[in-house]
């Protein structure tokens, strides 16, 4: 029931935000166009060109936790799913 | 006559903007709500040299779009006619993010003064800015002021009055979205123009134009703009073509072009300083493995703190309410108007001082989350508790209400309001009253040690617990799958850095809450009390089966013990009453559950307030002044009920709404008698088909038909 938000379209060929690992930085590429709440990102500055940072992830999964443009936002795996990016730089952190 | 002005305060969320209109303000404040939704409307006053300013908190946004209840709030409060001034907050150690809203801001054309916050972190954080230079971009005077304590403030308030000093004259420059953007803003703008909207001619067309070209939903519910979506449009297909745009999104891309333009040249770093403390922090407290556990200790403190630490304090408002309707009783002479004498302290007196009671709970309880939302910590509980709470069709936010509401569902119910999701906090609200209450207490503490054993009691009470979380989990599950079906909407949560919050604003916000318990619940209590007072004594009985008075004379000769008969005669009073007859009235519809008159009785009481419920048995089974310690009601109940029936009792309380206030706080908070009386329906009809195959079951199976 979860994965389904993006399983179709070319998708599957970029990185989700939903697959990075912490400690990752990546720069946004695109947000497909089946995202829901694509305005209410953009408001918050997720936008294609913006650089994000992956901070954690939530205990029992659901949430991933990104800073963006120097704010710590807490999205849903759902959601994250349909914002593409690019990695720029990975670290290991955990 | 000194002169009045109108001054609105806009912002992100937790950009400070409440502790600079606290400052300002002081307890000059009104808190209450926008019609119609639940977003809170927080206004105030205050004097400004011979000024006199009405001081208007709009709700922390990112932008204003309409893509929530506050957004939507926030276009409507600022297109308005009637705004002098807007002070637009921003925190200053992000600047890129809070000036987006700027942007739009500015778009209105109506006098701004931008107010830097957090400028001591900023300077900590190694920021510095070009104040002239972005001053002259955005045409608006900057004041610096810090974050929670009122330092800053002054100069704030100077910047005001030569804010206000020259309003006509402000130097606010249209901003450019860059050459094919403006150009489409025109063609629309234009057309707007030409309508000629009266309501609307205050703000520049050129506003409403881009929010049409967005596709912004509050714009585009205005009915009078609906004859140039056509020339939209076709503007919109014409910028795709160009640009290769997505239309929805094109304009917060170019605000945020021009914002790093803007800021390229007036924001530099000295030193970069990027691992905060609060970043350390987060390591710990949201951890994989600690932060479930820490949640669980935070919450457990809370708890502690709401209903260990105001314990004392309750039982001075108890004392005081008895020592009051007893200075009452001694002041009015009986003989005169008995009926509203005996309704005051019986009625009023005793019911709304047994609301009152719990006033300490919710002021504790308001500090207490106010100390955690203000820290920045409940946004972090929400992110660790999210997973688990959405299996069952709630979030993260939902949990701290859910909990709470094994105090009181009436603070639990105000507590949902830090859930953003309209549909999520309806959701939470609704299951609610199903998180077994303290008022619901004395009535399992009165029946568990009489039906069941000793070593079945504490499992009797825990399942009882269990049920009603068991319930409200699934209850939110089907809500969810049903009523609130469809993908709900984008989740976004700020996780702001770790602040102190300022004890100013902590009692400020325990303050609000207080009032508006005692407010809301108050009247509704006040008014239940008088009811259900009338009910369970009028009409009143003059001629009994037996002479009592003659019974109660001789055997106070003979020097025996009166209170039987008292009782009896009480007991006979009271069927007589209203209370009595709709008892009996209902027996029929009740005793497919196991009820007979009396518990019916005693149930409909229970409706004002749970704990009526063992105050009425009290009565009715000639008891007197009964509590969950009377020992005579316990084996009189015994006598008269099974275990069975003792545990349907308690299922049908659990069940049905905890008590009346509960009712009017969700009346309040969802805005809606229709949904109030709905729930309360619902909590009735579940309640009672519970009951009736855990009754109807229990008897065919000769489970807890005898006692144990």
């Amino acid at each position: 029931m979860k994965d389904q938000c993006c399983s179709s379209g070319p998708a599957e060929a970029k990185v989700s935000l939903a697959e990075l690992p912490i400690g990752t930085k990546a720069t946004i590429v695109g947000i497909l166009p089946e995202s829901r709440g694509r305005k209410k990102l953009a408001d918050v500055g997720i936008v294609p060109g913006t650089e994000l940072l992956i901070e954690a992830h939530a205990p029992f999964g659901g949430l991933i936790r990104v800073r963006v443009l120097e704010t710590s936002m807490a999205l849903h795996k759902d959601d994250a799913a349909c914002i593409v990016i690019e990695k720029t730089e990975a670290s290991v952190n955990e | 006559m000194s002169k009045k002005f109108r001054i609105v305060l806009a912002g992100n969320p937790n950009c400070g903007k409440t502790c600079i209109f606290n400052a300002l303000t002081g307890t000059r404040q009104h808190v209450g709500n926008y019609p119609g939704v639940t977003v809170e409307s927080k206004s105030g006053s205050f004097t400004l040299n011979d000024m006199e300013i009405e001081l208007i908190d709009l709700p922390g946004v990112y932008s204003l779009s309409s893509s929530s209840p506050e957004e939507a709030v926030v276009f409507e409060e600022l297109t308005k006619k009637g705004i002098d001034l807007i002070v637009n907050v921003v925190d200053s150690t992000i600047l890129q993010r809070s000036l987006y809203l700027t942007t739009q801001l500015a778009e209105l054309h109506i006098p701004m003064l931008l107010c830097f916050n957090m400028s001591d972190d900023a300077r900590k954080k190694g920021l510095k800015f070009d104040i002239p230079k972005l001053e002259k971009y955005f045409g608006a005077p900057i004041a610096q002021t810090v974050g929670n304590t009122s330092r800053g403030v002054q100069s704030l308030k100077d910047k005001m009055v030569e804010a206000l000093a020259k309003l006509d004259d402000h130097g606010m420059p249209m901003l450019s979205y860059g050459a094919d953007f403006d150009d489409a803003i025109n063609a629309v703008a234009e057309k707007i123009d030409a309508l000629n909207i009266e309501k609307y001619n205050h703000i520049p067309s050129r506003f409403f134009a881009i929010k049409l070209l967005e596709k912004d939903s509050s714009a585009m519910k205005i009915e009078a703009m609906k004859s140039v979506w056509e020339e939209v449009d076709a503007q919109i297909l014409h910028l795709k073509n160009k640009h290769a745009i997505v239309a929805d999104t094109f304009m917060a891309d170019r605000r945020y072009a021009m914002l790093s333009g803007a800021c390229h040249n007036a924001i530099s770093f000295s030193q970069e300083k990027r691992r905060e403390i609060s970043d350390k922090i987060d390591k710990v407290i949201t951890n994989k493995f600690l932060g479930f556990p820490l949640f669980l200790a935070i919450m457990y403190a809370t708890f502690w703190f709401t209903f260990i630490c105001a314990d004392p304090l309750m039982g001075y408002i108890e004392d005081f309410f008895g020592w009051f309707g007893g200075v009452v009783g001694d002041v009015w002479n009986p003989e005169k108007l008995p009926f509203v004498r005996s309704m005051v302290i019986d009625g009023i007196i005793a019911g709304v001082g047994g609301v009152i009671v719990f006033l300490p709970n919710i002021l504790f309880l308001f500090f207490a989350i106010a100390i955690l939302e203000e820290s920045g910590y409940m946004s972090r509980a929400a992110f660790v508790m999210d997973g688990i709470m959405r299996k069952f069709g709630l979030q993260g936010k939902s949990f701290v209400p859910l909990v709470l509401g094994f105090g009181c569902a009436v603070p639990a119910i105000m507590a949902t309001r830090t859930i953003e999701s309209e549909r999520d906090r309806k959701i939470t609200i609704m299951v609610l009253p199903f998180m077994s209450c303290g008022a619901r207490l004395p009535i399992y503490a009165l029946i568990i040690p009489a039906f069941f054993a000793k070593q079945y009691q504490a499992f009797t009470m825990w399942m009882i617990y269990i049920i009603g979380v068991l319930v409200a989990l699934i209850a939110a599950r089907i809500m969810k799958s049903t009523l609130f079906k469809g993908e709900g909407e984008v989740y976004l949560m700020e996780l702001p850095p770790y602040r102190v919050p300022s004890f100013k604003s902590l009692m400020l916000h325990m303050w609000d809450r207080g009032r508006m318990y005692l407010q809301k619940a108050g009247t509704i209590i006040l008014l239940t009390s008088i009811i259900l007072y009338i009910c369970n004594t009028y009409p009143e009985k003059k001629e009994f089966s037996v002479d009592y008075d003659k019974k109660i004379s001789e055997v106070q000769k003979a020097g025996c013990d009166t209170s039987a008969l008292e009782n009896a005669k009480l007991s006979e009073k009271l069927e007589y009453t209203i209370s009595g007859r709709v008892g009996k009235a209902l027996e029929p519809f009740f005793a497919p559950i196991g009820f007979d008159w009396k518990i019916t009785t005693a149930s409909i009481g229970a409706l004002a307030a749970k704990e009526v419920f063992v105050a009425q048995m009290g009565i009715l089974y000639a008891e007197g002044e009964a509590d969950e310690e009377s020992e005579g009601l316990r084996q009189k109940l015994v006598k008269h009920y099974t275990p069975l029936q003792a545990f349907c009792i308690m299922l049908f309380c659990l069940l049905s709404i905890p008590c009346l206030a509960t009712l009017a706080i969700i009346k309040r908070e969802l805005n809606s008698w229709k949904t109030a009386f709905v729930e309360a329906g619902a909590l009735f009809a579940l309640a009672y088909v519970s009951t009736l195959i855990v009754f109807q079951l229990g008897t065919i199976l000769q489970i807890g038909t005898k006692m144990l």
